[in-house]
């Protein structure tokens, strides 16, 4: 019998459809693999198995019996244990404290009982003796820890779940190679005791060195399970993006008048999120940024805008080395930077639309007047360039469709145009004709000389639009795409292929 | 917005309606309580509020809880400053400005460097300020006498100066129009609006939004010093903690104009008329007897009655 079994679950959220046709089963002793491309449900089908998202139809068994997952403290109930890819310690208590945080041992009903507290977790702790680094200490707070060492920290916490049946998303994504090493044989360790484990990770070789099977899943539908000894790197990833082959832009874009020159050049940029990113842009060129969500293809832009900081690198803008560590330094070297989450990062809500097109306008001609006549007749193009469709600029902007609005947000750094334009997934959440007017006026500026650089997590839209595409693993630029070498085989490819350098 | 009955949607008509209502009520209560030279008077104490609530309301508008509850401490302290510089005497009035220009505007910067570097919430930043200046205030008061207002400023206070109104009540239409102006025309007023509504967003537009909120407790500091120099022209001379009744007030007429708490919405007009109504009120009160105390127990009451039908925006907001 197995373990845990799902039957034809389905998710919708709105009118997106997650997740069509879910299935997964899981047998106990094993380390079962779940891969797919950015959208195609996985995180959905994973979501649901922890109790953080509920299924609108299918059926879920564990042990045969069928249960209903309705959250993740019935999750924890029903012995399902979850690594949480986005850490969820608490920073100011101690190691052990966080391993036992889900089950603290008590005294009396009201007092935590700090002996058992500190035997439990040391067991937790031992097991990764000798690789857990310098300043790693069970009394340590976790916030004076490495990133590495608080990925370690959640991993003890996961395990110390002691559940039947455990689920890692991206357990070693800041992990060095003999931590990897030591918790692929905790994992054997734990297979041999008939638990169940679910692997999520980006690096085929992990995948082929720890799992048994493998699940794929692509646009919302379990397309085939399988023994990971069956089937080879490029099976999976034909099965992964399907048959239908989309190509990269035949037309290449006619060359700007001063094409060819530099207008960007980055090395060794490091931050919080990415590491080495590394690469040149010349002006009239569109550089794409893919691979799967949240490599740090965002960090690494949001870095070059300076809204956040980076500790390495240098940045160089046509020759002359720069340090930015503000928006508004960013945009008065000529930089630009439009996000996809708009509500937080662009739209000023409540105020006009003229409002909201205008303040780039202000920091770059230096104004400190407002005249409202001459500011409608200089964002009138830009706004008129985007086609947007509005009723006037006194109008405040959250009348406006999510389209429209992220249209206006873009139309602000039309007025006066910026040299390089940063796009962070700007498309997310807009409706299909506004993608078109978006991209088709992204060409048109490559086309008179701005350099580009585009994150965008649907894959259809990097492949048609971007000249050259970097792909991100874990933080670091894998692999470049160009030409003919563009498709989303190659893509997902090198989205699964361990980083350059990587220990 | 739904949630708002939609006589509250104006808040500006809505102060004015009351003002009116206010006045005939006080009227019939009290024959006289609308005559001509009576409103003047009214008007005075109001310009002395609204001149308070014109910086409470910039902090206000800059949002992320901007609220500032030092204004009556440095009004007393500015009161106090101003009394010693001048002493009696007309000469000493440019001195005495400056220095009470200079005092105001240095605990605002105090304020908005703690607001803004060390990321202290305004509500406790500035109680603790206000704690500061009160203990400095007992300390000054101590050492020396309260010093007197110079009979200029009494009578740009207090008596007409230009068509029958007296100097203070142009000083606050100058400043109203000033109000306009900066929120309305200028750049500045514009990134105050827009840090008030989405900071993150504007900091992401170039807006230096530490810089802008920085700027907003100094003119808060700098109105509150002005108050207090005029307030020492009204009374004469200072006494104890003589600013410390406009801060609630001064944030009751910014909310009652319509400016949300939460930052980014209003203006300086309503507040203008919000002040009137306040003092016209608290006449009413007087007018009828009504203590000190039962006065405060109303005018918090106001606040919090209009908080559940203002506030109500801002809940939908986030």
């Amino acid at each position: 019998m197995s373990k845990l079994v799902l039957r034809d679950v389905s998710k919708t959220y709105g009118a997106t459809v997650a997740l069509s046709h879910g299935d997964l089963t899981l047998e106990a002793g094993e380390v079962h693999v779940l891969i797919g491309s950015n959208g195609s449900g996985k995180s959905t089908l994973c979501k649901i198995v922890a109790g953080s998202v509920r299924p609108d139809s299918g059926r879920v068994e564990i042990d045969g019996k069928p249960v209903a997952i309705s959250g993740p403290q019935a999750a924890r109930t029903l012995g399902i244990g979850i690594f949480y890819q986005e850490l969820s310690l608490a920073a100011r208590r101690t190691v052990e404290e966080n391993i036992c945080l889900s089950d603290l041992p008590m005294k009396a009903g009201l007092f935590i009982d700090r002996a058992t507290l500190s035997d439990r977790a040391a067991r937790y702790i031992a097991l990764f003796d000798g690789v857990t680094g310098e300043g790693f200490a069970a009394d340590a707070p976790v916030d004076t820890l490495r990133a590495d060492q608080r990925q370690l920290v959640e991993i003890m916490k996961t395990l110390a779940s002691e559940a039947p049946i455990l689920i890692f998303d991206e357990p070693t994504s800041a992990l060095d190679r003999a931590q990897v090493d030591r918790f692929f044989e905790i994992l054997r360790g734990l297979k041999n005791d008939s638990r169940t484990i679910v692997f999520i990770s980006h690096r085929m070789d992990e995948i082929f060195a720890i799992g048994d099977r493998v699940t794929i899943i692509r646009d919302g539908r379990t397309i085939s399970s399988m023994a990971i000894a069956d089937t080879q790197p490029p099976a999976l990833i034909r099965l992964m993006v399907g048959e239908k082959e989309e190509l990269a832009s035949a037309s290449a874009p006619a060359p700007a008048p001063d094409a060819g020159k530099t207008a960007l050049a980055v090395s060794g940029l490091s931050g919080p999120g990415f590491a080495n990113v590394g690469f040149d842009l010349k002006h009239g060129e569109i550089l794409g940024f893919g691979g799967l969500h949240g490599q740090g293809q965002s960090a690494a832009l949001r870095a070059l805008f300076g809204a956040n900081p980076y500790v390495s690198g240098t940045v160089s803008l046509a020759g002359h080395p720069v340090r930015i560590a503000t928006p508004a330094e960013a945009i008065r070297q000529g930089f630009a930077y439009v996000s996809g989450d708009r509500r937080r990062d662009g739209v000023i809500t409540g105020r006009s639309i003229l409002e909201n097109v205008t303040p780039i306008h202000f920091l770059r001609r230096r104004l400190a007047l407002v005249r409202p006549g001459a500011l409608r007749k200089a964002a009138e193009p830009a706004i008129s360039a985007m086609k947007t469709r509005f009723a006037g600029f006194s109008h405040p902007i959250d009348s406006l469709s999510g389209g429209n609005q992220q249209k206006v947000v873009i139309a602000r750094w039309l007025i006066d145009r910026p040299d390089i334009l940063l796009l962070d997934d700007p498309t997310k959440g807009i409706d299909l004709s506004a993608k078109a007017d978006l991209f088709a006026l992204i060409r048109e500026l490559a086309a008179h000389g701005m350099a580009i650089i585009l994150y965008s997590s649907e894959d259809a839209e990097l492949l048609a639009n971007a000249d050259r595409i970097l792909v991100f693993n874990g933080g670091r630029p894998v692999r470049e795409l160009t030409g003919e070498d563009r498709t989303r085989y190659n893509l997902y490819q090198a989205a699964y292929e361990a980083a350059f350098g990587a220990a | 917005m739904n949630g708002i009955p939609p006589l509250f949607r104006q808040p500006l008509a809505i102060a004015l309606l009351l003002i009116a209502v206010l006045l005939v009520l006080g009227e019939q209560l009290s024959p006289g309580f609308a005559s001509m030279q009576q409103i003047l008077r009214l008007l005075i104490v109001a310009a002395l509020l609204g001149i308070v609530a014109a910086g409470q309301n910039l902090v206000i508008l800059g949002g992320r809880e901007g609220i500032d509850l030092s204004v009556g401490g440095i009004i007393s302290l500015s009161a106090i400053i101003a009394g010693n510089l001048m002493n009696g005497a007309d000469a000493g009035i440019p001195l005495a400005i400056a220095g009470c220009i200079v005092a105001g505007a240095f605990f605002g910067l105090l304020n908005g460097l703690g607001v803004t570097l060390l990321r202290i919430p305004p509500l406790v930043m500035t109680l603790g300020m206000l704690g500061v200046l009160q203990g400095l205030l007992v300390v000054i008061r101590n050492g020396i006498p309260s010093g007197r207002a110079a009979p200029v400023l009494s009578q740009f206070v207090t008596q007409p100066v230009l068509f029958g109104l007296p100097g203070i009540i142009w000083l606050w239409i100058a400043v109203g129009l000033l109000m306009a102006f900066l929120l309305r025309r200028t750049v500045f007023g514009q990134r105050i609006y827009a840090i008030g509504s989405n900071e993150h967003a504007a900091i992401m537009a170039g807006v230096p939004a530490a810089r802008i909120r920085i700027l907003l407790f100094v003119l808060s500091g700098v109105f509150a010093a002005i108050a207090g120099i005029c307030l020492l022209g009204y009374s004469g001379s200072s006494f104890a903690n003589v600013g410390e009744q406009y801060m609630l007030p001064s944030i009751i007429a910014v909310v009652f104009g319509g400016t949300s708490l939460a930052g980014g919405k209003g203006g300086y007009t309503g507040t203008m008329a919000g002040a009137v109504m306040l003092v016209v009120l608290q006449s009413i009160l007087t007018t009828i007897n009504i203590e000190e105390s039962g006065r405060q127990m109303i005018f918090g009451a106001t606040l919090l009655v209009l908080m559940l039908f203002y506030g109500r925006g801002r809940a939908m907001r986030t």
